[in-house]
């Protein structure tokens, strides 16, 4: 689960301010107004939806994007490869339990 | 010439939101991605604000392919980050190596290729285009009270014939002239006329919180895939998954 700060409009507030984001994988799961609080997320049975298709495409497209990134730094991507690959069980457990914590 | 500068209001640590992350990339790219499929778009500009130029080339390294893209740093108006990557462009226009300029805003990353093609070729027939919807629910009022014909929501991308587009401009800087948009000032300094072609419902502009999960949603609907058809067929073909093939897609 990762966090962004960026400045939305707020319906709310009626202006410009400061949001929280939060994400889950590569879906954003709520945001967040820092000045009223004003809240917003997807239904945890949505988001498991939504996850499922989200990773189906993340597999599926995985191999490309490593082909790319490997083209861009050869040595890099291949010293890295085993640590990436140790991470990733922990990575999709944090995932799930974010989206059925929600 | 994609615009990300934003609106020059932004302070602290928060990120610009065409820099937040969308569906597996930043906002800014899907723009790049779509413009870049169709076959006229030979340069591409991206303004960006001078505190976000470590995220924006992180980002363009690890999201966007060859050729390059040229980072410009953009004035404080969408006017000012227009001219801007104009005097950029300017010795290729003179030299009539650039035809047409595309103008788009980078919070909108739903305008698929088929909506940069068309205006590309509208500009380079007529002038300018811009996509533009009708706003149903809006009336316009003229000078007697009584409702105008129709109100459209007008969109980015727009594209306009280069020399005409530059030489407004300068005329512009000449004059201190600062216009809402890149039509107001086409419209001001040259004969050039502008040509409404059709917009597009889903290409949303990120304004409020609730745009970002319309666009996610948006996109996984369309299969992460605006390209019409443009995408080389060995990289839609892993995009495409299993139970759309078996309904006859060519992915």
């Amino acid at each position: 689960m990762s966090t962004e700060l960026a400045e939305l409009h707020c319906e709310t507030c009626d202006q410009v301010t400061e949001h929280e984001l939060h994400y889950t994988g590569r879906l954003l799961e709520s945001v967040r107004c820092t000045v009223c609080g004003a809240h917003l997320d997807v239904p945890a049975r949505d988001m498991l939806g939504s996850y499922l298709a989200d990773l189906e495409h993340r597999v599926a497209s995985k191999p490309g994007r490593m082909v790319r990134r490997a083209g861009r730094d050869p040595l890099g991507f291949v010293l890295q490869l085993p640590a990436a690959i140790a991470r990733q069980p922990g990575k999709f457990l944090r995932e799930l339990r974010s989206i059925f914590r929600h | 010439m994609i615009l990300a500068a934003g609106e020059g209001r932004r302070t602290g640590h928060h990120t610009n939101k065409v820099l937040l992350p969308l569906a597996g990339r930043r906002v800014f790219t899907w723009s790049i991605r779509w413009a870049r499929l169709v076959p006229e778009v030979t340069r591409t500009l991206v303004l960006i604000r001078e505190q976000d130029r470590d995220l924006v080339t992180r980002t363009i390294d690890r999201e966007v392919g060859p050729p390059d893209i040229e980072i410009v740093i953009g004035g404080n108006s969408r006017h000012g980050s227009e001219w801007e990557a104009l005097q950029v462009l300017a010795p290729a226009i003179e030299a009539g190596e650039i035809d047409v300029v595309a103008i788009h805003d980078a919070a909108r990353p739903l305008a698929g290729s088929d909506m940069w093609a068309e205006v590309i070729d509208t500009a380079a027939r007529f002038g300018g285009a811009i996509p533009a919807n009708d706003h149903k629910h809006l009336i316009s009022l003229d000078e007697r009270g009584s409702p105008t014909e129709r109100v459209v929501a007008v969109q980015t991308p727009q594209a306009f014939s280069a020399r005409p587009l530059l030489d407004a401009y300068r005329r512009a800087q000449v004059e201190g002239f600062v216009g809402t948009d890149t039509a107001s000032c086409i419209e001001r300094y040259s004969a050039t006329s502008v040509t409404c072609v059709p917009g597009d419902e889903g290409n949303i502009k990120i304004t409020f919180p609730d745009d970002l999960f319309v666009a996610e949603r948006l996109l996984a609907t369309a299969r992460w895939d605006l390209s019409g058809g443009r995408e080389p067929t060995h990289r839609r073909s892993r995009m495409h998954l299993p139970r759309r093939s078996a309904e006859g897609d060519p992915g």
